[in-house]
């Protein structure tokens, strides 16, 4: 897929709603990447994320619903869906840890590699975050940027109520600033386009 | 904890109390009490809520001491919902308290003629068993509120609400947490309603003037113990993804995975999982003025549980457990966390087991009386429950029962027990554990995942799909032998991956009783243990027939994995062998 030209929209969010955008991350957000390498590559490679942490933290992984075992081996398309989790409790936890004793009890639940990836072109993927990793890499995320159509966009922000003054400064919009009643009209009037957001926080 | 003491409720001329020496139960505890005890003393054909059952109630084997995590307490019997043995724990805290009262075991026996209910007192002094008949049919917070005004807040209480009393086959038998709420409960198989046929309402248990059990070797258990809240403390499960998120931290990544049984098992994706995550319910706790790590009794240091808060800051209950989330929420559609706690609440206070009843809303949904995802529906049959209506009385005794009376052919149940909250389809393994446990399909049965460091069985290549039933066997045994111990289960991740913290947990064992303990000191435990229960079972006339899924989880594939439960008859007739 080739690059599709998008409004940037940059939000400036006081540190108190940094929680904010929970429920989102954790239904899964599309982030813009190169796919067709692997996932070991996507997380440290492309988007930063210390090979150490990702070893160590990360430890339940899923691509398409699938439980990782090996980053280095699993190859990513454009598209897929990738959820990211620390360490979690019981037999059903540890049966999902990457390589963990009891991966064996999940059957079809293991990735199993198949076709190479796509060329290297930009596209995006869908990233969940989970527990432990959701406030540890989310603001990253959030500032490194997400897509989301504008309608979703303004059906969030009005959703959320975010209360007078929590902008810390004021959005923009490909750099031209706008007032909330601003932000709310051009994001209805722009509907199913596409808007690469990001977000910082600030006290 | 060198007594055991055996009230015989139908005794002539009323309740009477014996004490004996614990004699042939010496060094049991927990699950391995309860279970040799019943399967010893029991007739496996006796009618559960009969006078020939026992209700055996021991505190764990380390229970009232000053190590962390061991307040479990077990309670057993033949279980009504399900004919088998049964054996079902709960924190708070009444195992400490009846520990350090000196009794390995209260055995409630018989049952009286006629109508009085009872209530049983235990002190140093003794054990009193006094007729109040103010408390008929009072559910457990009211119940709770007016003991309290009796007995005061330096005890610890377990009761039974209106479904024990009323002897229905989800009935739970509530314990009380450090603020005596009755919010732990031994839930699953009906324990509330042999209680219930009892005629007991509540024991207060008044460990006034006791002091903590002291260990053989003191110094060795305080090291032993230090190393093990260490080991607890460092490991990222047990030492920050269940306090933060407690066991609800679950259900994002079931979902994820395609195993989180939706609309009674329909699929294995929920669309509303993420608004019900533990994620989810911890920062809303936290936003209104409740607390998402708590412990449900003292010396826990893992403090799983926590305390859900209405919009106005006022609690409703404490933080569900990802299980009761699950059956109140995803099983039948419903994605909203305040109306799991309202139901959450529900049954703490009416005294029914959170699975059974979730899952059994989800079975009558099947059967149309009312919508999946509709929570006002979903509450106003658990009222129902509470009134002890006709239509009450059918869903209280469990959804096996409610799909027969209803016509219902896909019902999630194993020997009459409901499924908890991951689908044996696309985790073969927890499946071989629903079907071949010795207590009906139970996720617990198959919890302590520590069997490659207790080398049972030996290794399983992770990359194959078979083993399954050879996993399935050890965890069994591991868990049957840390529910003796009086530890809570969730220690098992930090015992599976730090070998130090196991060794901690074999010298706290072994420095209290004055004894080496090793690995395989605890596999022969678990293993003495589910032979006692087996067979028991088999004497009730259960056999391999009955170590099996419903039928649709061999038929229906589910999404989005497409897999139906594939582990053999034959494969999972060998579980026992050892
Ligand atoms: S970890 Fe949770 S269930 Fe276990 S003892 Fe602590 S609060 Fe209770």
């Amino acid at each position: 897929m080739a690059a599709v030209a998008r409004k940037n929209l940059h939000l400036v969010l006081s540190n108190e709603l940094s929680g904010a955008f929970n429920l989102l991350l954790q239904q899964g957000v599309r982030v813009v990447c190169r796919p067709g390498c692997t996932l070991g590559e996507l997380l440290s490679g492309q988007w930063g994320i210390d090979a150490e942490y990702v070893s160590r933290r990360i430890t339940t992984l899923f691509l398409n619903c699938r439980a990782i075992d090996d980053v280095a081996t699993a190859h990513v398309a454009g598209g897929a869906v990738i959820a990211l989790s620390g360490a979690m409790p019981g037999l059903v936890g540890a049966t999902m840890r990457r390589g963990g004793f009891y991966a064996a009890m999940r059957g079809a639940m293991t990735y199993r590699e198949g076709v190479a990836g796509e060329e290297n072109q930009v596209d995006w993927v869908r990233v969940k975050l989970f527990n432990l990793i959701l406030p540890e890499l989310g603001p990253g995320f959030l500032s490194h940027g997400i897509i989301m159509t504008a309608a979703e966009l303004l059906a969030f922000i009005t959703a959320r109520e975010f209360p007078a003054g929590c902008f810390t400064a004021p959005p923009a919009i490909d750099g031209r600033l706008q007032s909330t009643g601003e932000l709310e009209e051009s994001l209805a009037l722009a509907g199913e386009e596409e808007v690469h957001l990001t977000v910082e926080f600030k006290d | 904890m060198d007594r055991i003491a055996r009230i015989d409720m139908g005794a002539a001329g009323g309740p009477k109390v014996t004490e004996e020496p614990v004699g042939q139960y010496a060094g049991l505890g927990g699950r391995a009490m309860t279970s040799i005890v019943v399967a010893t003393e029991v007739h496996p054909l006796a009618h559960p809520l009969g006078a020939e059952n026992k209700l055996v109630i021991s505190p764990g084997m380390l229970s009232g001491t000053t190590g962390s995590m061991t307040g479990r307490l077990s309670v057993g019997c033949k279980s009504p919902l399900t004919g088998t043995i049964k054996e079902s724990n709960a924190g708070g805290q009444a195992a400490q308290v009846l520990a350090r009262i000196g009794y390995a075991a209260v055995i409630l026996e018989g049952k009286p003629e006629g109508d009085d209910l009872y209530k049983i007192i235990i002190n140093k002094d003794g054990i009193k068993v006094e007729v109040d008949n103010s408390l008929k049919l009072l559910d457990n917070y009211p119940l709770i509120e007016k003991l309290r005004q009796e007995y005061g807040d330096k005890v610890a209480y377990m009761s039974i609400g209106s479904a024990g009393e009323r002897l229905m086959l989800a009935a739970s038998i509530a314990c009380t947490d450090p603020e005596l709420r009755p919010t732990r409960h031994c839930g699953r198989g009906g324990v509330g309603a042999v209680m219930g046929a009892k005629r007991v309402k509540a024991i207060i248990l008044d460990d006034e003037g006791m002091k903590m059990r002291p260990p053989k070797d003191a110094e060795k258990f305080r090291d032993a113990n230090r190393k093990f809240v260490e080991g607890l403390r460092k490991h990222p499960v047990t030492g920050e993804g269940l306090p933060a998120y407690g066991t609800n931290v679950l259900t994002n990544v079931l979902n994820e995975a395609g195993g989180y049984p939706t609309r009674n098992f329909k699929t294995g994706v929920f669309e509303g999982g993420a608004k019900l995550s533990g994620e989810a319910q911890a920062e809303l706790e936290t936003r209104r003025g409740g607390n998402p790590t708590h412990g449900c009794h003292r010396g826990c240091v893992i403090q799983c549980s926590g305390i859900f808060n209405d919009e106005n800051g006022n609690y409703v209950t404490k933080q569900p457990e990802y299980e009761t989330v699950w059956s109140h929420g995803g099983h039948c559609g419903i994605d909203d966390l305040d109306a799991v706690a309202r139901m959450d609440y529900m049954d703490d206070n009416f005294g029914v087991d959170t699975i059974e009843m979730g899952v059994t809303i989800g079975v009558a949904m099947d059967a149309g009386l009312a919508e999946f995802g509709d929570s006002a529906g979903a509450i106003r049959l658990l009222e129902e429950v509470g009134k002890g209506t006709p239509l009450g009385r059918v869903l209280g005794s469990g959804a096996e029962i409610t799909g027969k009376v209803y016509g219902i052919e896909k019902v999630p149940v194993v020997k009459g027990q409901a499924l908890p909250a991951y689908d044996p389809r696309p985790i073969q393994g927890i499946g071989v554990t629903y079907a071949t446990t010795t207590q009906g399909a139970d996720h617990t049965a198959g919890y302590a995942i520590a069997t490659n460091i207790l080398k049972v069985g030996g290794d399983v290549d992770p990359l194959k799909t078979e083993g399954q039933v050879e996993l399935s066997r050890n965890l069994q045994i591991a868990t049957a032998a840390i529910d003796s111990t009086g530890m809570c289960l969730f220690i098992a991740f930090a015992i599976l991956d730090q070998p130090d913290t196991f060794q901690a947990l074999l010298d706290l064992l072994g420095s209290f009783y004055g004894i080496e303990m090793t690995g395989d000191d605890v596999v022969a435990l678990g293993k003495k243990v589910l032979s006692a229960e087996r067979d028991f079972n088999t004497r009730a006339g259960f056999t391999k027939h009955h170590d099996r899924l419903p039928r649709f989880f061999y038929t229906d594939p589910i999404e989005p994995h497409n897999q139906v439960f594939s582990v053999s008859d034959e494969e999972m007739d060998t579980l026992y062998n050892w």
